[in-house]
């Protein structure tokens, strides 16, 4: 079979569409009748509703209804583990109960969008409220065990070792500190929005989600309606990041106001809005510990983590990291009236890797080792929980060409060494590390009698490229180019597999290594039922000959001196398409190997000498992921997931007020987030070693690569320019004032 | 957004005609529109000022003046503004984003609201917005909030970069009101806060900001605006400071010193610029006058760096200035 585009830096097929405001989002589609939902959020943070009084709004110009717990648009709870645990354990407006500060206390459906938010200003409610709980770092000593199987404890002690106080007591050298973030929000640039409209006793909905079959189980159970009778369209999503893995009410609301209402109602959630009404990753206090010869070896590493989400665990990365024989690694949750936390691009290892990669600098420069030699004396080949060797993994590698493009030679031990006019100027780096997930996903190809191909699988485009990498795996594997092929995701009706994760759709990095292996599979059974089907209807050239007499080539069919395009094939015969619809059968050997991709940052700062400004000025990031299958798309991901870091090192953080749980920054213009002008040239480099003990193609998931270590590395650049260790996230100007 | 009339008039007396209880003017809109959205402005008639003939940027007598309908982009790339006026041209271009300097008129600028998200919040109390009503701001989040000027009843920062370096500059602001004409010193200009945080600014009811006017200042091309800021663009100041720099012979003859993001309103520093007048313009004697910058301050609990951060603002603009030839 041709290689025909696969690991080609191909242009995203819906580039053009999206570039020129052809693509359709959610909120794009108006159809007749439509009527508009707007949201009143409570203004306090724990208590109960007292009264309500929607006179004055009902009556407002336009206004359809309006809704809440007295006048409710009946939810029933989520009943799906995903659901309750990333998501939302009580929909909105079900009860008089307020739970955090900007909870959906009513809903005003109204004929335009300004008169339903208009008239949203006009609902007075009024509270029995109580003081809630919203500091964080007040609650950290106090902190529970976790009550989920996610937040379990990992202990690896080796023989005769104790428990890990011994390990790190019998250290020759110890390193122990605290790290901390604050909450921080998805805010992708589509907010969560849904247009909803019922036909009889099935919905429709128009709505962005990382797995629309997810998606459409979360809202038949919340609608109670049979799951066949929700279509969830959503072929192109502005954003995810973890926020739209799960179901939040904004969307179930849309389709139960639709519902009551008898017309088609959108919600659109405003910026503002998003911060509350939707979930945000944890705010973390990470203590780490390591224990270490003075040669730089590992010999116990004790990290307890405390955050207010027992799935996002920061206590988690030495799993992953490097060779140490003693771990200990602990998660413990503070209970909180805030807005609901959620999974956010790598989970525990955005938070995780920044405590451990600055604690492995802080290492490195109390030894006098290089940061990098540290880390190579550390070299772990097998994966330090599983025990298993790493199928492949050249991280190695990545130190050494990295260090190489970027100039790590030039980098100066000693802090404050380097300056620039009034600007300090310093180098860092740090590893990423994910270990690898991928799913058994449904696939279907069809072909048409139009010399095309339909490529089709259950997940979601969340902005990654994802339909694009969808039309190259069906390229690839037909032997056909990406323009004759028609990719379609973002719709819960298409195949999904029977069991499995691979419903929950693009998440854990896991979706283009689940594309590949669906369609390769489905692609190799759509061929065997094109060639069953040309052997056997009798207008077909090859009618009567055996199977295996007949061979696909890049799209054409030849046996016996016959040949046929299979588009000439279908038209010859009658046929609008042959299709087939396979479950992937997953190749890893995960009984024998470990599987992670990994990388390395490297980051150089300038920091203004008087005022403290950090500012990145070059960025270098060296990636082990396998088989890179769109080096373009695959790039944009590393340098998107750079951007955000670099949001999160130095800019990012909701405050929540310990005395109100108000969320005082939930704004575009108080919540900051880079701008270009942050952001330098970031260089991007893939090893490209194929993995192919993973899966055929030797692809793995890099979407969340770098949301994990390039915080630290930032945050490591900043003490080598200017000797002050920040370990308090953001690095904003006044922490660097000393 | 609560409905309101809308008119367009083409003449300053019109405008003043029908400018009453319950009007607001509208330029460029870029603060307007935002808070109407948000119900924090209720204006029962907007007038739309944008074809009133107050643009031009010219000398007169000297004087630099400035239509007050003037672009903030347009103002900063003019020839008299950017090679005179360094200190005017950098607040304006590093004040909001492109897109918003494409829109906002220097009048507009000066009478922007403040940024504190208690104000911009109908579900807060705030003294500015609802008389009385308090300020959670003083206890609250308050990490962006001035250190002078403030008082019990308020805190909030005045966010304009521009009217800093106006200030720096002597500049005067020229108004009209249905009983004529008149011209007030931009920093005579703004109020202090004081128990009465919703008056901010000297004008009359229904009265109208015509034009600005900088006094000539040769000595003023050696200026520059030094923004401090947690983002590299397209975010407020946590301080800042426009200075003006007469220098000889490495002595300073006069100085002109303002600071930005720390005062409830453009903060001219007398102290600062007295302690410069006659010092070497070295960075020891610059950082002996700029100890004097935060005089007065009363930090609050989330924003206890903005002295130290503005002595060091006023520092490094000293430096920048010093070390152009």
């Amino acid at each position: 079979m041709t290689r025909t585009s696969l690991g080609a830096p191909l242009d995203r097929v819906d580039g053009r569409a999206k570039v020129t405001g052809a693509a359709r989002y959610a909120a794009d589609n108006n159809p007749a009748g439509l009527a508009h939902g707007y949201f009143v959020l409570s203004t306090i943070a724990k208590g109960t509703i007292r009264s309500i009084d929607a006179a004055r709004a009902s009556a407002a110009p336009g206004v359809l209804a309006v809704y809440s717990h007295a006048n409710p648009l009946r939810l029933l709870p989520p009943r799906s583990y995903i659901a309750q645990f990333i998501g939302e354990p009580q929909r909105a407006m079900q009860d008089a109960v307020v739970r955090h500060y900007g909870q959906i206390v009513a809903m005003v459906v109204a004929e335009t969008f300004e008169q339903a938010r208009d008239a949203a200003a006009l609902v007075t409610v009024e509270y029995d409220a109580q003081p809630p709980a919203a500091d964080f770092l007040a609650g950290v000593p106090g902190a529970r065990d976790p009550q989920t199987p996610f937040g379990h404890p990992v202990t690896i002690l080796a023989d005769g070792v104790p428990d890990i106080d011994a390990a790190l007591a019998a250290s020759e050298v110890t390193h122990t500190a605290v790290y901390t973030q604050p909450p921080e929000h998805h805010n992708p640039m589509e907010p969560h929005s849904a247009v909803a409209m019922w036909d009889g006793g099935k919905l429709t909905i128009h709505s962005g989600s990382q797995g629309p079959a997810l998606h459409a189980l979360d809202l038949a159970e919340g609608l109670g309606v049979p799951q066949e009778d929700v279509h969830v369209i959503g072929p192109y999503v502005g954003g995810g990041f973890g926020g739209k893995a799960t179901s939040w009410s904004p969307t179930l609301l849309a389709a139960a106001a639709a519902r009551a209402l008898r017309r088609p109602v959108k919600v659109v959630t405003t910026r503002e809005q998003l911060f509350t009404v939707t979930g945000h990753r944890t705010a973390s206090h990470l203590t780490v510990t390591l224990g270490a010869r003075r040669d730089g070896t590992l010999t116990a590493v004790k990290n307890l983590a405390v955050t207010t989400f027992e799935i996002e665990n920061p206590a988690s990365p030495p799993t992953a990291a490097y060779k140490c024989p003693n771990l200990d690694l602990r998660l413990k949750v503070v209970d909180l009236d805030i807005p609901r936390r959620t999974i956010m691009r790598a989970p525990g290892y955005a938070a995780g890797t920044f405590g451990l990669e600055c604690a492995m600098d802080e290492l490195a420069h109390e030894l006098g080792l290089d940061p990098i030699e540290l880390r190579m004396r550390n070299y772990a080949t097998a994966s330090p929980d599983k025990g298993l060797p790493y199928a492949s993994k050249h991280l190695d590698e990545c130190y050494r060409v990295g260090a190489e493009r970027f100039g790590w030679s030039r980098r100066k031990a000693e802090p404050r060494s380097v300056t620039d006019g009034q600007w300090l100027v310093g180098m860092g780096m740090a590893t990423c590390v994910l270990p690898s997930s991928q799913h058994a996903g449904a696939a279907r190809v069809r072909f048409r009698a139009n010399g095309t191909v339909e490529v089709a699988c259950n997940t979601a485009d969340l902005g990654t490229g994802a339909m694009t990498v969808l039309a190259m795996a069906g390229a690839d594997r037909l032997g056909l180019p990406v323009g004759r092929i028609r990719p379609a995701l973002g719709d819960s009706t298409l195949p999904v597999a029977a069991e499995g994760d691979s419903f929950m759709g693009a998440v854990g990095s896991a979706a283009t290594s689940t594309i590949l292996s669906a369609v390769h599979d489905a692609a190799g059974e759509a061929i065997t039922a094109l060639i069953a089907h040309a052997v056997s209807d009798a207008r077909s050239p090859f009618h009567g000959m055996d199977a295996q007499d007949v061979r696909y080539s890049s799209g054409v069919l030849e046996g016996g001196g016959r040949r046929a395009g299979f588009g000439e094939l279908l038209t010859t015969t009658g046929t609008p398409g042959v299709e087939a619809v396979t479950t992937a059968t997953l190749g890893e050997d995960t009984e024998r190997y470990a599987f992670i991709t990994s990388g390395a940052h490297f980051c150089e700062v300038r920091v203004h000498r008087l005022t403290g400004e950090a500012r990145l000025s070059r960025v270098t990031c060296v990636v082990d992921a396998g088989t890179i299958v769109n080096g373009k798309t695959a790039r944009g991901q590393i340098a998107g997931g750079v951007v955000m870091s670099a949001g999160q090192a130095l800019l990012e953080g909701a405050y929540v007020e310990p005395a109100t749980g108000r969320i005082a920054n939930a704004n575009f213009a108080d919540y900051l987030v880079p701008v270009n002008a942050d952001i330098p040239a970031v260089d991007v480099h893939f090893l490209d070693h194929p993995d192919t003990r993973y899966n055929p193609q030797g692809a793995r998931g890099l979407g969340e690569l770098t949301g994990t270590g390039v915080a630290a590395a930032i945050a490591n650049a900043i003490y080598n320019a200017t000797g002050t260790r920040v370990r308090d996230l953001p690095i904003t100007p006044d922490k660097l004032l000393s | 957004m609560r409905p309101y009339t809308y008119a367009a008039p083409g003449t300053v007396r019109e405008a003043l005609a029908l400018a009453g209880d319950g009007s607001a003017y509208l330029a460029g809109g870029t603060t307007l529109v935002d808070l109407v959205k948000l119900e924090v402005m209720t204006p029962e008639h907007v007038l739309d000022i944008t074809r009133l003939p107050l643009r031009g940027v010219a000398v007169r007598d000297g004087a630099l003046r400035i239509g007050a309908l003037e672009r903030m982009a347009d103002v900063a790339e003019h020839p008299l503004v950017a090679g005179p006026y360094p200190v005017l041209a950098e607040a304006l271009l590093r004040s909001a984003s492109p897109q918003i300097r494409n829109m906002a008129t220097i009048g507009g600028n000066l009478l922007q609201r403040t940024r504190c998200g208690y104000f911009r919040d109908t579900a807060s109390a705030c003294n500015k917005r609802v008389p009385g009503s308090g300020c959670p701001a003083l206890t609250g989040e308050n990490r962006m909030h001035a250190i002078l000027g403030t008082s019990d009843a308020c805190a909030a920062t005045h966010p304009s970069d521009l009217a800093v370096a106006l200030v720096a500059l002597d500049a005067s602001v020229h108004l009209a009101s249905r009983d004529g004409e008149r011209s007030v010193k931009l920093a005579d200009f703004y109020l202090l806060p004081g128990g009465t945080p919703e008056k901010e600014n000297a004008l009359r009811p229904g009265e109208l900001i015509t034009s600005v006017s900088v006094p000539a200042l040769a000595w003023a091309e050696r200026s520059t605006y030094v923004k401090v800021r947690d983002r590299s663009s397209y975010e407020f100041a946590l301080t800042s400071a426009a200075v003006a720099l007469d220098l000889r012979d490495g002595v300073v003859r006069a100085a002109r010193v303002a600071a930005g993001g720390v005062g409830t309103r453009p903060w001219r520093l007398p102290a600062v610029e007295a302690a410069l007048t006659g010092a070497p313009a070295r960075e020891d004697a610059f950082e002996a006058a700029a100890a004097k910058a935060a005089d007065g301050a009363r930090p609050l609990a989330h924003n206890a760096f903005k002295p130290e951060l503005l002595r060091r603002t006023v520092v490094r603009a000293l430096l920048e200035l010093a070390g152009r030839s």
